[in-house]
């Protein structure tokens, strides 16, 4: 018996292209000797092993809204569509450019976007570009939008203390635009989304919020028994908990939406999994017994974990030819995190007219 | 399962960890090879074949290899 979840199916509705954008910055590991106190065997093994190398940060001034403003001008001139032609913009971010307003509405007015335009941000990270299709989806299928705008991006390297092993070599910069719009095809998208709140504390900025406000006692730097260095206003990982979920929770969702969707393992052509890092992907994927040429896991150590873009940007950097090309293809796409927050969706994609990484202009 | 084949499995999960290096009386974070990737080969190690969730708590905060066969197999 199948559990139950949040799980729907919709139909004509296509992805019409996706774009992501990069900051010109590379940071390399090789570069951080110093951080992991000159220890090179042990960054070989991340290397080897989580896949950890390169990856982009933006330098100050340059948010994710930026990265995704010089994302979707690319992807509406690409798709010839005028501003006028979006109904809805959602803008998925745990990095916005302020508290309030939403980074939706600021977009909004810098791409010049109608007045009958509604937008809204996600507060979702690892989970929300799949939260952000599904909303999508639901917000064509009920009939008051043609196209919606997806954005999807982060700065998580602004928000990670430099001198924290565990997180500040892992995250890069990234962000995405993917457009969804009313369409002819006869193929269905299935959606299933998942939540533990039970596990918010897994992967946390614990202080700067209302729960706890910015004070001297939160920007002040700690050491932990690891030899980390971070504040309460920095992010925090609890890699064993988020492991551990991740391992458990991800087979058994992609299994109960392949179930859900009346197929099995071998009709999805592609899995493209949030990019954690290499090990995470290539466990799930193992557990799952696919073939791993069908799970794109390079993009870690090309641009780092980018948080809400990295589904888009697996796309992007990984399957551009495919996607662009006329053959269909069944892609399940999971993302899984923070939160904790999981959500999977299969669908169809072809003939994409465009799926690309352009990278930003650099910071004034 | 035995405390010899779980140091076995633990060397085996381990990167740059010689097979037969290791005892029961070994105290396992002091390794050189320990960080945090051979935090995530153990955790990913023991559930798969031993069927166990440990939690990052207990690995953390045991000693030796037998200390942690004892929460493995309890």
């Amino acid at each position: 018996m199948v559990s139950t979840m949040a799980k729907s199916s919709f139909k004509q509705i296509q992805i019409g292209g996706v774009v992501t954008c990069v900051p010109p910055l590379e940071k390399c590991i090789d570069d951080e000797v110093d951080l992991f106190g000159g220890n090179e065997k042990q960054i070989a093994r991340l290397k080897k092993t989580i896949g950890l190398n390169r990856r982009r940060v933006v330098e100050p001034g340059t948010t994710a809204a930026d990265l995704c403003e010089a994302a979707a001008r690319r992807l509406l001139n690409a798709t010839s569509l005028e501003p006028e032609a979006i109904d809805a913009v959602i803008f998925v971010t745990q990095t916005p450019d302020y508290s309030q307003p939403c980074n939706a509405a600021v977009l909004h007015g810098r791409l010049d976007l109608p007045k009958s335009c509604a937008a809204l941000d996600v507060n979702l990270g690892c989970s929300g570009y799949v939260y952000g299709l599904w909303l999508a989806h639901m917000m064509v299928s009920a009939g008051g939008c043609e196209r919606v705008l997806l954005l999807a991006g982060d700065t998580i390297s602004r928000i990670v203390n430099p001198r924290d092993r565990s997180v500040a070599p892992l995250f890069g910069d990234g962000g995405s635009a993917t457009l969804i719009q009313r369409s002819k095809c006869q193929s269905t998208a299935w959606f299933s989304l998942e939540t533990d709140g039970k596990g918010f504390d897994a992967l946390i900025v614990p202080a700067g919020g209302q729960r706890t406000p910015s004070s001297v006692e939160t920007q002040a730097e700690v050491t932990d028994e690891g030899g980390n260095v971070r504040s309460a206003e920095n992010l925090f990982m609890n890699g064993a908990e988020i492991f551990n979920f991740s391992i458990t929770e991800e087979p058994k969702a992609v299994r109960d939406l392949v179930e859900y969707a009346g197929l099995d393992l071998d009709a999805v052509d592609y899995f493209v999994f949030h990019q954690s890092n290499r090990y995470i992907l290539s466990n799930i994927a193992k557990r799952l017994k696919i073939d791993l040429a069908k799970v794109p896991m390079r993009t870690v150590e090309r641009y780092g974990n980018q948080s809400s873009a990295s589904i888009p940007s697996a796309l992007c950097g990984e399957l551009q030819d495919v996607l662009c090309g006329a053959k269909t293809q069944r892609v399940l796409l999971s993302g899984f995190g923070v939160g904790l927050s999981w959500a999977s969706v299969i669908l169809d994609m072809a003939k994409l007219p465009i799926c690309e990484i352009i990278e930003s202009a650099p910071s004034e | 399962m035995s405390l010899a084949k779980f140091i076995e499995n633990f060397e085996e999960a381990v990167e740059d960890i010689e097979p037969g290096s290791l005892t029961a009386t070994t105290k396992y974070r002091e390794l050189e090879a320990w960080d945090s990737l051979a935090f995530l080969t153990v955790i990913a190690m023991i559930d798969a074949e031993y069927d166990v969730r440990i939690k990052g708590d207990v690995l953390k905060n045991c000693e030796t290899l037998e200390a942690l066969y004892a929460q493995v197999s309890a």
